[in-house]
């Protein structure tokens, strides 16, 4: 790594942060907050969610989310395809050494696991009334359950099935969301007609930030599995 | 924080990318440049300032909740394409022997 | 029937997702199934809208458009759209007919193509995003799925460097997503007129369009196309050199058609960019020995050609630009298929290793020429329409003029050396006969003289243009192909296949994963430079 070249990099860097400066001064006048104001005003009248976060991933932009769990979904299954091995291996053994890891890390996971899971669907169940939803809460019940590969590490996971169900679960999810069609005669959207009562629009909230929250769990394990058996 | 800072986050990752040599290093500095990108988002969508964005009566400023939804997706896509990224580069290891770029990209192909 | 669109994007998902979980290989054959309710479905959808495109816009949970995610169409995106059904069912053909077709493979295909569909018809800049992000990581595990050590490293390269280009391209969307208050390319097209010459807005413009000169590989970042169209599986080649690439370049347009009103003179710097990356491109590929390596790097230059013509104010070369999409779409995907053919019989792909293709396979063979006459512009074949568009519309300027002769001798050199694999004895028996892959061949034959000779009344109906302008039997055209033909013969007989001191230097010219970086940053900062500070 030469000087020269150092220089002319900090030179092209330099010259970027100048331009974003100058862009942040235009931004001091020409912020538009049309959006936040939307939100705010009609946001919990038209979707039936508190949470302004999941009303736009579940109902305004759902069909970004659906390829976002597709993204996942992908990920999984690219990953599996490259980390498998031409042999079949029954019984993979993982990285995780079971003498090395202590035992009081291992009955404070015990103690934990149970409390996370909970907190997991506490956070995917309340998505539409407080901070979270299925992304996020999936992701705690995927780490959740990776803990239980600390508490044994002796265990078999059966990835093939975890990887079917996911699929199923990606394909109800693109079902659920599309009974709107029938519904209110529009792609993507709550089922329940625009003035049923906030009570009637979370059961699809609720349903949808459920699917997705498994759909994430299952993904980011089989994600990690596939790592473990890579390290060993 | 200030949207510049986390500008400079992003410039960071730039410059480490343009400075690595090593695979998993690149790897890294990409999702550091997601994550700028991520604060960025968030610091401008909180430019003027405003409580979270959950409804209540009582709320009459939020920040803008929609730099949140599109940093989820974000932040689901850049955890995937490091996953995808690391698990390609443990099997450039297992090829090649070695995870430094020059290493690996000086290289014949091995075989057809 | 204003729902297709979404349907188009559904099917072959729901259908990749269904041969996954089944992993059955009966169950393969609903791929074609699903290709052809696409099909249909594509061609009821034209008629129906065709000359009233406005109607095809619609908001998904029917909100208010700068608030939802919408949908939209026109001429370009849905011609794109039967190019997308078109090569699908090509490579389609040709992967069921090596016998044992993998479910994954299947799956994945299947998928790529709904998420190419969807960043043909969104309207909306994040929802781009995340298709381009969801394409990327797709063609990475196509790329990689040979599971061979040089398709892993083709294909983290390709990620990283896709990945670094898509991430701009996002800054740019949060850039204008503040100063519009929405991200629907419609509605930013109506208020360009306000904010246009806004220094945001230009930065934002910068920072789109250097992701997408990474996404569609122009002049210096070019470097990920060889690795990873060099590598990947035949098939794969065809359809990423064909179309995926292309993505880049309908971005192009998208995003210039966006800021229409504001007017930037982006036209002279986009076709020195397009014009350099031709002649970089034919350069580097006259240095190869590798059969799919020179392919490739005859994608770099021809999309240098499609850059000239899209970066011009002339309506025509404009249109000439954009039919050579579709016309390399086509030739190129013949001759990365032919090759993967001829690869597989040979198991080399070295160019002087192969000889006597044409009495060892003589259908194949014919169809390989078919695709070589039409990338050196051969009248009577496709290529030959839009290079002479473009070459009608530059021919007052005589720099430009020249500047296309000279990639043209290039092209037309290059050729004529991978044309000695043709010639020889026969060395080998051909197995056997695919008759899917011959017929999947032959219909992209077709489609090049097709589109060669019935050029006026196809463009008529599609776009709208006359090109009645273009005669094919005239005899200066013919003149200047074989004069072209000559020169370039010449100077592969006393040049290239000597292997003179440049070429062996420029064959062995790498350029460092870091150095790509520095030099990706340095188009940024010259972007940078051109259309905000100046």
């Amino acid at each position: 790594m030469s000087v020269s070249k150092n220089i002319i990099l900090f030179a092209l860097l330099s010259v970027l942060l100048i331009v974003f400066m100058l862009a942040m001064q235009d931004l001091d006048v020409l912020y538009n907050s049309y959006g936040r104001d939307y939100y705010l005003l009609y946001g919990l009248e038209e979707t039936g969610s508190r949470n302004l976060v999941s009303a736009i991933y579940l109902d305004y932009r759902l069909f970004d989310s659906l390829f976002e769990a597709g993204i996942l979904l992908i990920a999984v299954s690219g990953i599996i395809w490259i980390s498998k091995h031409d042999i079949e291996e029954k019984n993979a053994k993982f990285m995780i050494d079971k003498y090395k890891t202590p035992d009081l890390f291992v009955t404070f996971s015990r103690l934990v696991y149970p409390l996370m899971l909970t907190f997991g669907f506490y956070v995917i169940i309340n998505g539409h009334l407080s901070p979270g939803g299925g992304f996020q809460g999936g992701a705690i019940v995927a780490t959740a359950i990776l803990i239980l590969y600390y508490i044994d590490s002796e265990r078999e996971t059966n990835i093939g099935l975890i990887v079917t169900i996911e699929k199923y679960i990606f394909m109800t999810i693109i079902v659920l969301a599309s009974i709107s069609l029938f519904t209110r005669g529009t792609f993507f959207t709550n089922f329940m007609p625009l003035d049923a009562s906030l009570q009637m629009k979370s059961i699809y909230l609720v349903l949808l930030n459920l699917l997705i929250g498994f759909k994430v769990a299952l993904g980011l394990w089989t994600i990690f599995t596939a790592f473990l058996k890579e390290g060993r | 924080m200030d949207p510049i800072l986390t500008f400079i986050v992003v410039l960071i990752g730039f410059y480490g990318l343009s400075t690595s040599s090593n695979i998993i290093k690149s790897v890294f500095m990409v999702t550091i440049i997601e994550s700028g990108i991520i604060l960025l988002f968030l610091n401008l969508g909180n430019y003027q300032g405003g409580s979270i964005p959950i409804f209540s009566e009582q709320v009459t400023s939020i920040v803008d909740p929609l730099p949140q939804a599109l940093m989820i997706t974000t932040i689901v896509i850049g955890s995937t394409v490091t996953a995808m990224a690391l698990m390609l580069s443990i099997k450039v290891f297992h090829y090649y022997g070695s995870i430094e770029w020059k290493d690996v990209l000086g290289r014949e192909e091995l075989k057809l | 029937m204003i729902f297709i669109p979404v349907y188009l994007v559904i099917i072959p998902i729901f259908a990749s997702l269904v041969i996954y979980i089944f992993k059955n290989k009966h169950m393969n054959y609903l791929a074609l199934l699903a290709q052809a309710v696409v099909t249909v479905l594509a061609i009821v959808y034209y008629q129906h809208f065709s000359g009233n495109f406005e109607a095809t816009m619609f908001v998904f949970g029917g909100w208010d458009d700068r608030i939802g995610i919408s949908m939209s169409n026109d001429a370009l995106s849905l011609s794109f759209v039967f190019l997308t059904v078109f090569t699908w069912w090509m490579v389609l053909l040709y992967t069921f007919d090596k016998g044992n077709t993998n479910h994954n493979f299947i799956f994945f295909l299947l998928f790529l193509e709904g998420v190419f569909f969807g960043i043909l018809m969104t309207n909306d800049l994040f929802n781009m995003f995340v298709f381009l992000e969801l394409a990327a990581i797709l063609v990475t595990i196509l790329i990689a799925f040979n599971k061979a050590g040089n398709s892993f490293r083709a294909g983290i390269y390709y990620l990283l460097v896709n990945t670094a280009g898509v991430l701009t391209f996002l800054i740019g969307i949060i850039l204008i997503y503040f100063t519009f208050g929405t991200i629907n390319i419609n509605v930013i097209t109506n208020l360009m007129p306000l904010y246009g010459d806004e220094l945001i807005i230009k930065f934002a413009y910068v920072l789109l369009m250097s992701g997408i000169a990474v996404k569609s590989a122009l002049f210096p970042v070019f470097t990920w196309l060889p690795h990873a169209h060099g590598v990947a599986q035949s098939a794969i080649s065809a359809l990423l050199s064909g179309l995926i690439v292309k993505g880049g370049l309908y971005l192009f347009i998208r995003i210039n058609q966006m800021y229409a009103a504001a007017n930037y003179d982006y036209y002279a710097f986009f076709f020195v960019l397009g014009a350099l990356t031709a002649i970089v491109g034919v350069m580097f590929a006259l240095s190869q020995k590798d059969m799919k390596q020179i392919l490739a790097y005859h994608t770099v230059s021809q999309i240098g050609i499609m850059m000239m013509g899209l970066s011009s104010q002339d309506v025509n070369v404009y249109y000439g630009g954009v039919l050579h999409i579709f016309n390399h779409a086509l030739f190129k995907s013949l001759l990365f298929l032919g090759a993967g053919v001829i690869i597989k019989v040979y198991r080399t792909k070295k160019v002087n290793e192969i000889r006597g293709v044409f009495k060892t396979m003589p259908w194949v063979s014919i169809f390989m020429i078919v695709g070589m006459l039409s990338i050196t512009g051969a009248p009577l074949f496709n290529g030959f329409i839009s290079k002479s568009i473009i070459k009608y519309g530059i021919q007052d300027s005589g720099i430009k003029y020249w500047t296309l002769f000279i990639i043209n001798i290039g092209t037309a050199t290059s050729f004529i050396k991978m044309s000695q694999i043709f010639f020889g004895p026969q060395s080998l028996s051909y197995p056997m006969q695919r008759k899917l892959q011959n017929f999947a061949l032959m219909s992209i034959a077709f489609g090049c003289i097709i589109l060669g000779n019935f050029y006026i009344p196809i463009n008529q109906g599609f776009f709208g243009i006359d090109l009645s302008y273009i005669h094919i039997f005239e005899f200066a055209k013919f003149f200047d192909y074989f004069l072209t033909l000559a020169i370039g013969y010449l100077f592969y007989y006393f040049i290239i296949s000597k292997d003179k001191p440049p070429i062996p230097n420029i064959r062995n010219f790498s350029i460092s994963f870091e150095a790509s970086n520095i030099i990706f940053i340095a188009l940024i900062v010259v972007m940078t430079i051109y259309f905000v500070l100046l």
